[in-house]
């Protein structure tokens, strides 16, 4: 592979390095960028590829919740068109009251994937306009897309659950002794304790 | 009509034969499950030369058909669209989703067992059930309504307090108005 195959994501990379400062930036492959800026650069980013440099297209926004390193990441996916390149641009956001700046005056529809996050991760976005529900209803809990949210705990109270499934049989290790095989070594870890 | 037992039974077979071959659907699509009805009500399986056909409203429908997994928020309308609806009335639950949550079975959102909430008549098993267990369970359905047997509603009406409660466990903001039938 040479870099020559990766010009013109090379430049995008190039040029908002110099334009950014404490930004880092690098081609992932081709036609795809990896940005990581702090949260307070977002707005000033986002406005700048769109403006300047052509990624008009506003292709998702998404959350990972990093429970061992305390933060949320948040990824804004971009597309240019008239380049044919994605860009990423990730920020770190701390997981003690998260919040950051509402940049649904940038892309619309950014409104409506703030309002997902702020519902399914408690992330507060300052300045946004918006119902404070979104899909689910009547939600007391606690953001349920949070890893430190216990799904299995929850529905156990919230719900009632049919008899027989406690009973269920691990499959792998019924067949294996029916058929006197044995289950090899790598395989094991597949199997239910 | 003179009132006693022999005569009321005779009343009841003609009354429950004519309910059996006039089965109102609302289908309630939720889930996957819709995409099963057409198929079951156009002319490859026909379900209305049993005498079942799609009605619009709630207030003019008979059976209540739910096809798939219901999230707290659809409960809510599916409860409020049961209890619209005139006796005599019934409810068939569609799918694994309904009968023990199916692959929804570990979803914080979805109720696994929908016969806790409203009471169901009888359960069509499958993932989806092609048209023909649809049609086999529609029957089952009208064995029970000759033999007087499907009297889901009158179990609802009989345990109220026991459904609104548990109703009220999943569906927090409890703002519906009270339908008497």
């Amino acid at each position: 592979m040479t870099d020559i195959k990766f010009e013109k994501e090379q430049q995008v990379v190039d040029q908002l390095v110099n334009t950014f400062q404490n930004l880092s930036g690098k081609v992932k492959r081709e036609r795809r960028i990896e940005v990581s800026v702090s949260k307070k650069l977002i707005p000033s980013v986002l406005s700048y590829v769109k403006d300047q440099l052509g990624f008009t297209h506003m292709s998702h926004m998404s959350c990972v919740d990093w429970l061992e390193d305390e933060h949320f990441e948040l990824i804004y996916i971009l597309w240019s068109p008239e380049l044919k390149v994605q860009l990423l641009i990730k920020t770190l956001i701390n997981r003690e009251n998260p919040s950051i700046e509402n940049v649904d005056m940038i892309w619309g529809q950014l409104n409506t994937y703030q309002r997902e996050i702020r519902e399914m991760f408690g992330i507060q976005f300052t300045g946004m306009i918006g119902k404070e529900e979104f899909i689910l209803e009547d939600w007391d809990e606690m953001p349920p897309m949070r890893r430190d949210f216990d799904t299995a705990e929850f529905i156990k109270e919230a719900y009632f659950e049919r008899p027989g499934r406690d009973g269920a049989k691990n499959v792998r290790d019924e067949i294996a002794d029916r058929s006197g095989e044995e289950i090899p070594e790598l395989a094991k870890k597949y199997s239910r304790d | 009509m003179p009132n006693d037992k022999k005569s009321q039974k005779i009343v009841d077979i003609i009354q429950n034969a004519a309910r059996k071959h006039s089965l109102f659907v609302l289908a309630y699509g939720t889930g996957c499950g819709a995409i099963e009805i057409p198929p079951t009500m156009t002319s490859k399986y026909d379900a209305e030369r049993f005498g079942i056909r799609g009605m619009a409203t709630p207030r003019q429908a008979d059976v209540l058909l739910v096809t798939g997994y219901l999230a707290t928020k659809t409960l809510k309308r599916v409860i409020r669209a049961y209890e619209q609806m005139q006796d005599p009335k019934y409810v068939i639950g569609f799918g694994s989703c309904t009968i023990n949550g199916g692959m929804y079975w570990d979803s914080y959102n979805t109720i696994k067992l929908l016969d806790k909430y409203i009471p169901v008549d009888v359960y069509i098993n499958g993932c989806m059930p092609r048209p023909e267990a649809v049609i086999d369970g529609f029957i089952e359905l009208q064995g029970l309504i000759k033999d007087g047997k499907a009297n889901g509603a009158e179990k609802y009406k009989e345990n109220l307090d026991w459904y609104r409660a548990n109703q009220k466990k999943v569906i927090k903001n409890w703002n519906m108005p009270d339908y008497n039938w």
